[in-house]
């Protein structure tokens, strides 16, 4: 038997080399985020989609025939159908429907990403606080109950009857009142993590607040934020459409969504392509934001790396 | 539970009170043309128009306004219409919408509790498989695409190939308003089937189920008794708000289909600087957010007896 064993197995000999190599990981977290990401084909996909409708929507206004800024009203040319004039057709004002919805598009991508990074700013920096300095949950959770139960129409009426309705105003005004989501999402994650032994030893050790919470809570916070992030752009943009539907939105003179189908509401059943391509633009962006955001928040969760 | 019940209701009462006391100032703050009809705006000199906004009690010191509003309101007096409907009182103008809404709103929260439900149900039997997939796509495609939009496709579906009426008639309440039932549906289809899907598989993949399958347990007596009932219990929790939600109308479902109902009413309220309509409104809306949530608060602790809120740190 002794002799057997001698045979299948044999001592190895210390190699400091070998004794490195073990004890050396590659993992970076980024990397890691990447390749997780990169694993999933429809998000990947989806992507580039909105990257390549992006430029697209630059190029599709320069190879316009008519320009935004100079188009024309002329009723004889009311409801023309797509044709090669008029590649998108024309709408009840005898206007080029082309660069009308691809200006629409960049305005609600433009708003949709100003109103996610503010409120995602303005969101964590809130949320941080609420859920890690004790004196100011109470105060913050009664701010958030007010806000919360005022209809959100309250404020959006008040604010374009009082201040005026343009782009920047939109977006300040969308950004104030929509932290409050992300905020709560991480005030409860700040608290479930804050007094975690590993932060207790830090404050003992005189670690400063701002350093245990950017350096030891931030990076649980990651996949949480990005995913409200993502699904903040669908979100701001279906509600830009509906404010400005009802009239508290943009200015008539700014083309966004809402407006492209408040105007047409009354005209599409007829004429279905002036729904179909705002519709179609749109909507692809929205998705395709939903779905990037939801791969992306999965791979930054750092429990599903290997 | 008796104690907690009382001091919830304290809590809200106090929240509600800041919300109408906001509400309130908030409107002040209104320039007070809005007062005035674009035809009065050109033709009343300043002195006329001071008078009659004296009249209204509009020029008081504010803290004055403010105390005559809470004395009114802890008596039920909500004052009249102005604008909306000159001299009724504001809780028949009210009471008048409330109807319509609450029809719809309840039509379509059945329909979509049910249906909802169900696709989840047959989402988690069928998991990835087609159908679960074909799901899946509609709870993404609602989710992410604007209300506007698939209320507008909705709209040129149900009309064009279906011949439905496109918008809502007082003379013709039936088939005009399964369009608008179909829009409030859409969503809430979409997060029912979404949610029951999410709690169903959490459910499933939990020991207690492995047990019962080696125990030798159909699995149709496995789904009905322990992973449904178990996986509703969340989910009964948002019943009684979005109830409740119902009554306060669809702000634009109604406004796309013109239905007169609850929705549209506070924005039209506030342009026509109808102050007493704008602040019940804002009053009975806290009000049913603060009850709905409390409501599926109790409903969740009667559906699932582990549950209790007096208990501390509370269940969530």
């Amino acid at each position: 038997m002794g002799k057997k064993n001698d045979e299948l197995f044999r001592f190895v000999e210390y190699s400091a080399e070998a004794a490195e190599r073990t004890g050396y990981s590659d993992y970076s977290y980024w990397k890691s985020v990447f390749q997780n990401f990169m694993k999933k084909k429809s998000a990947v996909v989806m992507a580039i989609i909105f990257f390549a409708l992006v430029i697209f929507s630059f190029i599709a206004l320069m190879i316009g025939k008519y320009n935004y800024s100079s188009l024309l009203t002329d009723s004889a040319l009311a409801f023309q159908s797509p044709n090669g004039e008029f590649w998108f057709g024309t709408d009840n004002l005898g206007r080029d429907y082309w660069c009308q919805v691809w200006f629409a598009a960049q305005t609600s991508i433009k708003l949709a990403l100003i109103v996610a990074i503010g409120e995602c700013v303005l969101g964590v920096t809130i949320g941080c606080l609420w859920g890690y300095v004790r004196q100011l949950d109470r105060l913050l959770t009664e701010l958030y109950n007010i806000i919360n139960n005022i209809p959100m129409i309250i404020y959006m009426t008040l604010i374009s009857l009082m201040v005026g309705q343009s782009f920047f105003i939109m977006s300040v005004a969308m950004i104030c009142f929509g932290w409050l989501t992300m905020a709560r999402n991480v005030r409860n994650l700040v608290l479930m993590y804050r007094d975690r032994e590993y932060n207790l030893a830090s404050r003992c050790l005189g670690t400063p607040v701002w350093r245990v919470l950017v350096k030891n809570i931030f990076p649980y916070l990651v996949s949480i934020v990005i995913l409200r992030l993502a699904l903040s752009i669908p979100s701001t943009i279906a509600l830009e459409s509906t404010l400005s539907y009802l009239g508290l939105g943009l200015g008539i003179d700014t083309p966004s969504l809402g407006i492209l189908l408040r105007n047409a509401r009354n005209y599409f059943l007829d004429y279905p392509y002036l729904l179909i391509f705002p519709a179609a633009i749109v909507s692809l962006i929205t998705i395709t934001f939903y779905l990037v955001g939801n791969a992306f928040s999965d791979a930054a969760d750092p429990r599903n790396h290997v | 539970m008796i104690k907690y019940t009382i001091k919830r209701l304290a809590q809200s009462l106090v929240t509600v009170a800041i919300v109408a006391t906001i509400v309130f100032l908030l409107m002040r703050m209104l320039p007070t043309d809005y007062f005035f009809t674009e035809d009065q705006l050109m033709k009343l000199t300043p002195e006329q128009k001071t008078e009659q906004l004296e009249a209204a009690g509009l020029l008081d010191p504010m803290g004055e306004q403010l105390l005559r509003f809470y004395g009114q309101t802890i008596r039920l007096d909500f004052g009249q219409s102005r604008r909306i409907q000159s001299g009724v009182p504001v809780i028949r103008v009210i009471g008048d919408k409330f109807g319509i809404s609450l029809r719809l709103g309840c039509i379509a929260l059945i329909i979509s509790l049910i249906v909802g439900v169900v696709l989840g149900i047959i989402q988690t039997l069928n998991k990835d498989h087609i159908l679960d997939h074909v799901g899946t796509a509609y709870t993404i495609f609602v989710n992410a695409v604007p209300s506007l939009v698939s209320y507008s496709l909705v709209l040129v579906f149900g009309s064009k190939v279906l011949g439905l009426p496109p918008i809502y008639s007082t003379r013709n309440p039936g088939p005009s308003s399964i369009i608008p039932i179909a829009c409030l549906t859409l969503a809430s289809i979409a997060s029912y089937a979404l949610w029951t899907r999410r709690y169903m598989v959490d459910e499933l993949n939990k020991d207690y189920i492995k047990l019962a399958r080696i125990k030798g347990m159909s699995s149709k007596t496995i789904m009905v008794k322990h992973v449904f009932k178990n996986a509703f219990v969340p989910l009964v929790q948002y019943i009684p708000a979005s109830f409740l939600y119902t009554i306060s109308g669809s702000l634009l479902a109604e406004r796309f289909f013109s239905v007169p109902g609850m929705g549209p009413l506070l924005t039209d309220a506030i342009t026509r600087y109808d102050t007493n309509v704008v602040q019940t409104l804002s009053i009975i809306y806290a009000s049913l957010g603060i009850i709905g949530v409390f409501l599926g608060d109790v409903l969740m602790m009667l559906v699932d007896p582990r549950i209790k809120l007096a208990g501390k740190g509370g269940t969530r």
